[in-house]
């Protein structure tokens, strides 16, 4: 099965049902299944290549452009709408893509970016139905292409497969009792798993998706819990912890008929868990841990009886979870590997990368325990990539970035705990001799240079920066 | 010397806001701004945009936001209010 089939199928049983709702759409599973026909003709003619890239904030063109792209028998390669020019061009070059297809407000950004050769299509520049009969390819293994940050500063392709998809979302189904009567509201970026994911539930069940194009307004968010009859929400942990401005009374009242929220593996306080416990009076909060590599491969339901708010959960079916210690002690706390069919088998032509990959595990480079049930804690990364509320950073992009300033002479960033973010972004900077350098300078620099998720949040001036004799920054010293 | 030191009055306060604003939404334009818009009515404004001005703010005027202040910015507005309560 594929998400191709999960759309034809729910055309064979709900036509006239709502598939997706956004601000200027209304589509049921009829009028959204003519429109990826249409789309991935008009996608066949647009490049040969493989790969066809989709940059969009979130929208029902998205998701057309999305499925009409795996239809045409080619790879989504998703790109966040925040991409800074040098990760674009690096990320359009690794995927050798042969179209970019975005929304009209990101092709006016685009236009600046004048490194980028790759030709661009607005959603409004392409005809609305096919002009000529195309013949659509074999069907293509592979369904999605994200580029997630590794270790180094190079992001990493990860190819999902439709038999990757197919497993995951079944076992989310299975797991969170998602069905066809649910109506889903959706804040979240389809450009990233989790979001991506909770489209491919919605799809599989049959159910209507409701989508927001962000979690900024928190307002909307709840206007919309109530006006669409909800019955599933899913928001990251920042997002939750923000709603609980509101008065308790007001959230009780919004998230009456809530069956389900689910939230990801970011750090999520334990406060934000307890309160929306008591706020679901019909419904349960639920967190899972995974990565683009290896999505959903844990599930946590936070209910009454079970009180390990700051747990996890269990590995999902068919999904294999240890913690590997190579220390000498009696530690339990390890390095997470998982291995199971939701794991990529390889990364998208990465020979470096695919050493994390040893005998069907994926060495996660998070560190985490079980307890004596089995119920997985998460205790940090194994390397230094920083996480910012679920985006994860290396630290070294941003050294680079605030060492072209003049009067800088050395520079380390690195995590700081933040109670919002889970982490945030803190840099020790040596200045230059007699250099007047100030903070709100070094700050604008990296807003002009840097995604708004990677923008330190703290900056201390230093005499030097603790490094080993090979000049390597002696981070945990940072820590 | 930092910022507060040079900052006699409000007018020159609400200037350096308003240049925060700009160097954080790149995009905003003069036409675009305004004192009463709220975050909602900003395509963009997004919880790392609000740590972006908090930190840029913070930075420039040498104070520290609590929590509960920074979550409580909805409009430049706001953001002036909370300086004006910190410099006074």
């Amino acid at each position: 099965m594929t998400v191709i089939n999960y759309l034809e199928e729910n055309v064979k049983n709900y036509p006239e049902k709502m598939a997706i709702i956004d601000d200027g759409h209304h589509l049921t599973f009829r009028e959204l299944s003519q429109k990826v026909q249409d789309f991935s003709s008009i996608v066949a003619t647009l490049s040969e290549k493989d790969v066809v890239s989709l940059v969009s904030e979130n929208s029902a063109e998205f998701l057309i452009a999305y499925l009409g792209i795996i239809n045409s028998g080619r790879i989504a390669h998703l790109i966040p709408t925040e991409i800074s020019e040098q990760n674009l061009k690096n990320q359009l070059k690794s995927a050798n893509c042969g179209a970019v297809i975005c929304s009209s407000a990101i092709k006016k950004n685009l236009s600046n970016f004048t490194s980028i050769k790759v030709p661009v299509f607005a959603f409004n520049e392409l005809p609305s139905e096919p002009t000529e009969d195309v013949k659509i390819p074999k069907k293509n293994e592979l369904a999605y292409l994200i580029y997630t940050s590794g270790t180094t500063a190079e992001p990493k392709g990860v190819a999902v497969s439709h038999a990757m998809i197919e497993f995951t979302t079944k076992n989310i189904v299975r797991i969170l009792d998602y069905v066809e009567s649910d109506i889903d509201l959706l804040p979240l970026p389809l450009y990233h798993s989790f979001g991506l994911g909770c489209f491919h539930t919605s799809l599989c069940v049959g159910s209507t998706l409701v989508l927001l194009k962000n979690a900024n307004n928190l307002q909307n968010i709840l206007e919309s819990l109530k006006r669409y009859n909800v019955t599933t929400l899913a928001a990251i942990p920042v997002t939750l912890t923000k709603l609980l401005q509101f008065d308790t009374s007001i959230l009780e009242d919004h998230f009456l008929n809530i069956r389900l929220i689910m939230t990801n593996s970011t750090p999520i306080p334990k406060n934000t868990v307890l309160k929306f416990k008591e706020i679901l009076k019909k419904g349960h909060l639920a967190t899972y841990y995974g990565l683009t590599e290896a999505s959903r491969s844990t599930f946590m339901i936070f209910d009454e009886a079970n009180h390990r708010e700051e747990s996890v959960g269990k590995a999902a079916p068919g999904i294999d979870v240890k913690i590997v210690n190579n220390h000498d002690d009696d530690s339990k706390t390890g390095q997470i590997w998982i291995k199971g069919n939701n794991v990529i088998k390889k990364y998208w032509n990465n020979p470096e990368a695919d050493k994390n990959l040893v005998d069907g595990w994926l060495q996660t480079g998070d560190i985490g325990y079980f307890d004596e049930e089995q119920y997985l804690f998460l205790k940090g990364r194994n390397d230094d990539m920083i996480n910012v509320g679920g985006e994860k950073i290396a630290p070294y992009e941003i050294e680079e970035i605030v060492k072209q300033i003049s009067g800088v002479e050395d520079v380390a960033a690195f995590g700081i705990k933040h109670e919002v973010f889970g982490q945030t972004i803190k840099l020790n900077v040596v200045k230059s001799k007699d250099s007047d350098l100030e903070k709100s300078e070094i700050l604008t620099h990296c807003m002009k240079n840097l995604e708004k998720f990677k923008i330190p949040t703290k900056i201390d001036f230093v005499e030097s920066i603790p490094k080993t004799d090979y000049g390597k920054v002696k981070r945990f010293m940072l820590k | 010397m930092i910022l507060a030191d040079v900052l006699s009055n409000e007018t020159e306060i609400k200037t350096a806001i308003k240049n925060i604003f700009f160097e954080v939404f790149s995009n905003l334009t003069e036409a675009d701004f305004s004192w009463e818009k709220e975050q909602k009515d900003y395509e963009s404004w997004d919880s790392f945009t609000q740590l972006n001005l908090i930190t840029l703010t913070e930075a420039k005027f040498n104070i520290t936001l609590s929590l509960e202040e920074s979550i409580g910015i909805k409009s430049a507005n706001d953001l002036f209010k909370c300086v004006i309560s910190h410099l006074k």
